[in-house]
């Protein structure tokens, strides 16, 4: 792998776990009686933004140029290629929420938190959302190091 | 410094911060509850320590994935389907549930306490001892007893200590 993708795959990483974490922080405070609205906004726009970097502009990447013709086949090829038929293939899929219900939590910080107190289902809503992108993004992580592990088996 | 070091170092920095921050959370919980009220201050240093254990478990969770990909970037990516490895995240993962059922009202304390200083040392001792070759079906089990070994000693000291009860 060229430095140039090690790069891409190292940002991809980080920025990912960097969103989830942040969208976590975001569920726990939302679900607080009194949560932070400064904190609400800033951590879905920057969990957003994270999200947005690992999804477009290094996981896309590295995907579309590496992984379908230098990972794929070995991990077909190796002891477990179910790593890819399944945890893989679902992974590629069940990892566009993040981005959109990402986008959805923080447009509903930003426009309409002054008025989420007076809205309880939309706060509850919106904090069921933010827990959601929390265990999927924690399912997409580790069904990604299964992926890489499995990528080094010989 | 090499990156190994480097990430050692910071790894371990989120350690000493996260089972610092849970302990003394778990302390200052049990001072403040000694009278049976918790006053505005306590609630300060109860808020600090929540604060300090977040920070520990964000420097822990970025360093614990830097490792992982400089393990894939050596060629040593095999280490990433370890089940000691799997078992350490498992309790990771638990660790971040516990503190959203915490927050949600949804676990009961003694449990919710018990589990997250069970968690936080659980993963000092499985990334402590380098030797131990255990697979995660086990590692989970003596997990599973040890939170409940420490609800028991947290209640000896509740009781011992006089203090009103979660």
């Amino acid at each position: 792998m060229s430095t140039f993708l090690a790069t891409f795959l190292v940002v991809h990483v980080i920025s990912g776990v960097i969103g989830i974490f942040l969208f976590g922080g975001v569920a726990l405070n939302a679900l607080k009686q009194k949560p932070s609205l400064k904190t609400l906004k800033w951590f879905s726009f920057l969990g957003f933004l994270s999200l947005m970097i690992s999804w477009t502009i290094s996981g896309g990447y590295y995907y579309v140029t590496y992984y379908g013709k230098a990972v794929k086949p070995i991990i077909q090829a190796g002891a477990t290629p179910w790593i890819h038929s399944v945890i893989m293939e679902s992974k590629e899929h069940i990892f566009l929420f993040l981005p959109f219900a990402a986008f959805l939590a923080m447009f509903i910080f930003w426009f309409y938190g002054e008025s989420l107190a007076e809205k309880p289902k939309l706060k509850s809503a919106v904090a069921v959302t933010s827990l959601l992108i929390t265990i999927i993004g924690i399912a997409v992580i580790l069904a990604g190091i299964s992926i890489s592990g499995a990528a080094s088996i010989k | 410094m090499d990156w190994y070091t480097f990430l050692i170092i910071i790894h371990l920095i989120g350690t000493v911060l996260g089972v610092g921050g849970a302990t003394f959370a778990e302390i200052f919980y049990f001072k403040a509850k000694k009278d049976g009220v918790i006053e505005p201050l306590e609630v300060d240093y109860l808020r600090t320590a929540y604060f300090v254990l977040r920070i520990g478990l964000f420097i822990l969770i970025i360093s614990g994935f830097g490792f992982l990909l400089f393990y894939r970037l050596i060629g040593a990516g095999e280490v990433l389907l370890n089940q000691k490895l799997w078992a350490k995240l498992g309790i990771v993962v638990i660790l971040v549930f516990n503190a959203f059922l915490i927050q949600a009202k949804k676990i009961p304390m003694w449990l919710g306490a018990s589990v997250s200083l069970t968690s936080w040392y659980g993963a000092l001792v499985l990334g402590a001892w380098r030797t131990l070759d255990a697979s995660f079906t086990s590692i989970i089990i003596v997990y599973i007893i040890a939170v409940f070994i420490m609800a028991g000693i947290l209640e000896i000291v509740r009781r011992l200590l006089k203090i009103p009860k979660y």
